[in-house]
């Protein structure tokens, strides 16, 4: 078909236009022919191609009973970082039930909902996502993805402040691939040299003289992301349920309070300014230069911060603000399968069986311990926990961590962007109680 | 996207049928051939401007007129709602300020890029030792990846321990805060300065190649010194060079993204009608995902763009007479 078409939208005319331009330009006339010639046999063979190309759609298979298999199974997952030569790559793929491969796609956190969406919306959804937490309810009320009971996935045996985010509207869509959150990171050799025991730090009274004294004594205070979106939020939550705020009202006096106290950290010199651009991987970054005393940051980083040789980094629960520990929030993944519309029996029946090798009771904490994370359920993980010493100073931030979604479901999206935008104003303001003030103002009602 | 492609064929087909036609209209049988010959020959060119301009503009009309949520994406049953999200967009409080941080942003980049691009280039034209090796180093900013020159102007910007702070200082300066929400314009403004010179630099100095010579030697004989050289034959033989410089660089700053993006998130004054619209369009840094505000934005843009191009045709059509 294309050759023949070719041949006669493309030829016949240059075959009359060779007649009037041959009279003016003979050396010319074989080129044009040529060139024209394959431009449009190029461009129409092109067009066909781009029509039938649709025509292959998954390897399928059709058994003796009727049921349709698929031996392709596209695993979508936020961790770029780890390439196809990957332990992680390998260890997904062995998830592959028998006679399929797993093909992996990564993508950045935050482009994997917008992809996910696009996806649907054309009708080539992955098998299996593993997509972050705060961005389920949002994907599930947006109709994304598909139930847990329909795609057969086993919900029992989770935490439930670990396993929350997936129930939107009493539905659930998935389980937590594992979990992690945030602590308060301390360089030893700092707070010793500064005469500073970190025993002492249980509040925010006690660890602001803490920061005092180590910017006294010549050091630098405190690093944290107060990047504007999702991951600033995140890291601004622990204070902001520290004082006593809470989701459905983020322009409370005591919101106001956690504003003011980092507000305060960048005008007293205590934390960088770049905070206010900086994300969770540049502020520990500068954690690692050594000047400074604290760090907040993930328990992601525990097994590096165990690593380290030029000085050594130890970590806490975040203080409340009036002591104790305060809650922060839960982090991580949910292992979720998207809603498909051609052969969903076929796609789900892979998704639950990738969805219970990954997250099943045999292999939860070695995907946990493959990713970084906590295993989401207490039993499996009371055995990660003893099993690695670094991991004992988090067992308690784990179990009072909180769901970003709890509170709000979808509506937590637009909770967030607000308690962005007030906590970049109240960075800005630097210590400024006025335009703190101001800043959560803004946001309310 | 299928159905364009099987739509565009159809004039080829008729190309295909037209010998085939009966004789008797013997002039329009004559004329015609030419005449789908040269269609024929547009055709790619028609093809690929229906595909990649015409489908994706009349896409986001659409959208811009249509209220999407992230459901109704997915489904495509959004509601039509006339131009009410034209009004949502232009009535709210971040418009008008970010409007005015754009016409900043735009109007202070396209200044400084043509003024020093438009020294440097007469700079250059003179030849001296190693003036090509230097004109090529001018075209560094063009040639580094945007996310490493963004990257590096953060740092040098960074309040505490960046490298401009500490110039500054030498000179008894206290230190600046180059990326809060009051200065990050400044400062973004300035990284995209020094990003665009390079352009303007290459452009105006081939225009120069183009002023004949012996213009300046009557000028010089005339008694003509150089800065009555610059403004009496330079200045004017360049300006239909300047306004094309000027208009492709006004679009191409008023669409900038990256270098802002990288540097500030589009957070306080920093903020432009493109990263605005990014913003909304993929539901990052301060912004909540909003299809159809993004899509209006965008459209905004268009046509901004596209009086620009209308202006620069008309200062074209002035010269030419």
């Amino acid at each position: 078909m294309p050759s023949e078409s070719s041949r006669l939208f493309a030829f016949e005319p240059i075959r009359h236009l060779r007649h009037t331009i041959s009279e003016r330009n003979t050396v010319l006339k074989t080129t044009t022919q040529r060139i024209g010639g394959l431009v449009l046999a190029a461009t129409l063979v092109g067009a066909l191609a781009a029509c039938s190309g649709d025509d292959t759609t998954d390897d399928t298979a059709t058994d003796g009973t009727g049921d349709t298999q698929l031996s392709d199974i596209k695993v979508w997952d936020p961790y770029p970082q780890y390439d196809e030569s990957s332990d992680w790559a390998k260890y997904v793929q062995s998830c592959a039930p028998e006679g399929t491969t797993i093909t992996r796609t990564s993508a950045a956190t935050s482009d994997l909902l917008n992809d996910l969406t696009s996806a649907v919306k054309e009708g080539n959804a992955p098998d299996v996502i593993m997509l972050d937490n705060p961005a389920v309810p949002d994907a599930a009320s947006s109709g994304l993805l598909a139930t847990a009971d329909e795609v057969g996935i086993d919900t029992d045996g989770f935490d439930a402040n670990l396993a929350g985010p997936g129930t939107v509207d009493g539905e659930t869509y998935g389980v937590p691939i594992g979990a992690n959150t945030l602590g308060l990171y301390y360089n030893e050799d700092v707070l010793t040299e500064a005469g500073v025991d970190p025993a002492s730090i249980t509040s925010w009274d006690t660890l602001n003289d803490a920061l005092a004294k180590v910017t006294e004594a010549g050091f630098k205070g405190i690093t944290f992301s107060g990047i504007a979106g999702e991951e600033g939020v995140f890291q601004f939550l622990p204070w902001f349920w520290g004082s006593g705020a809470t989701l459905t009202d983020p322009s409370t006096p005591e919101a106001v309070e956690a504003g003011q106290l980092l507000s305060d950290w960048i005008g007293n010199g205590y934390a960088p300014k770049s905070a206010l651009t900086d994300n969770q991987s540049a502020s520990w970054d500068l954690f690692l230069g050594g000047d400074y005393a604290f760090a907040e940051n993930g328990s992601w980083f525990a097994k590096a911060a165990s690593e380290l040789t030029d000085f050594s980094a130890v970590a806490m629960p975040l203080p409340g603000k009036d002591g104790g520990a305060a809650p922060a929030p839960t982090g991580g993944e949910f292992v979720l399968a998207p809603l498909q519309k051609d052969d969903a029996e076929a796609h789900y029946a892979n998704a639950s069986a990738v969805i219970s090798c990954l997250v099943g009771d045999e292999n939860q904490v070695k995907t946990a311990d493959a990713l970084g994370y906590f295993a989401a359920n207490e039993t499996l993980r009371a055995g990660q926990i003893s099993a690695d010493p670094i991991w004992e100073p988090w067992a308690t931030s784990i179990e009072s961590a909180q769901g970003r979604t709890t509170d709000l479901g979808p509506d937590y999206t637009a909770t967030s962007a607000a308690i962005s935008t007030a906590l970049q104003a109240a960075l800005n303001a630097a210590g400024d109680a006025d335009q703190v003030q101001a800043a959560f103002d803004a946001i309310g009602g | 996207m299928t159905s364009v492609t099987i739509e565009t064929p159809a004039p080829a087909t008729r190309v295909a049928a037209n010998p085939a036609q009966p004789p008797g209209r013997r002039r329009l049988r004559r004329l015609r051939p030419t005449t789908w010959a040269g269609l024929a020959f547009a055709a790619p060119l028609l093809v690929y401007l229906v595909i990649f301009y015409a489908y994706p503009l009349v896409e986001n009309v659409s959208m811009s007129l249509h209220r999407f949520t992230r459901a109704t994406f997915v489904t495509g049953e959004a509601p039509f709602v006339g131009l009410d999200i034209y009004r949502e967009v232009i009535g709210s409080a971040q418009f008008w300020p970010i409007v005015r941080q754009t016409a900043i942003f735009v109007g202070a980049s396209l200044f400084f890029q043509y003024v020093i691009g438009l020294a440097l280039a007469v700079f250059f034209q003179r030849s001296f030792r190693l003036s090509s090796v230097l004109r090529a180093l001018f075209l560094v900013p063009w040639l580094l990846p945007i996310i490493v020159s963004g990257t590096t102007w953060q740092w040098m910007m960074d309040a505490d321990s960046g490298i401009l702070n500490r110039f500054l200082a030498i000179f008894g300066v206290d230190p600046v805060w180059w990326l809060n929400a009051e200065n990050s314009l400044m400062s973004v403004t300035i990284a995209n300065i020094w990003l665009g010179v390079p352009f303007n630099l290459v452009i105006l100095y081939s225009g120069l190649q183009n002023i004949p010579t012996q213009l300046y030697e009557a000028a010089a004989l005339d008694g003509a010194n150089r800065w009555r050289q610059f403004w009496s034959i330079t200045f004017p033989l360049l300006k239909p060079v300047s306004a094309i410089t000027l208009l492709l660089g006004f679009v191409y700053t008023l669409k900038v993204v990256d270098i802002i993006w990288i540097m500030t998130s589009g957070t306080g004054t920093s903020q432009t009608l493109a990263t605005w619209a990014y913003s909304m369009a993929f539901g990052k840094g301060t912004a909540v995902i909003q299809y159809s505000q993004a899509a209006v934005v965008g459209t905004i843009l268009l046509v901004v763009a596209l009086v620009m191009g209308f202006v620069y045709l008309a200062v074209q059509r002035r010269q030419e007479d």
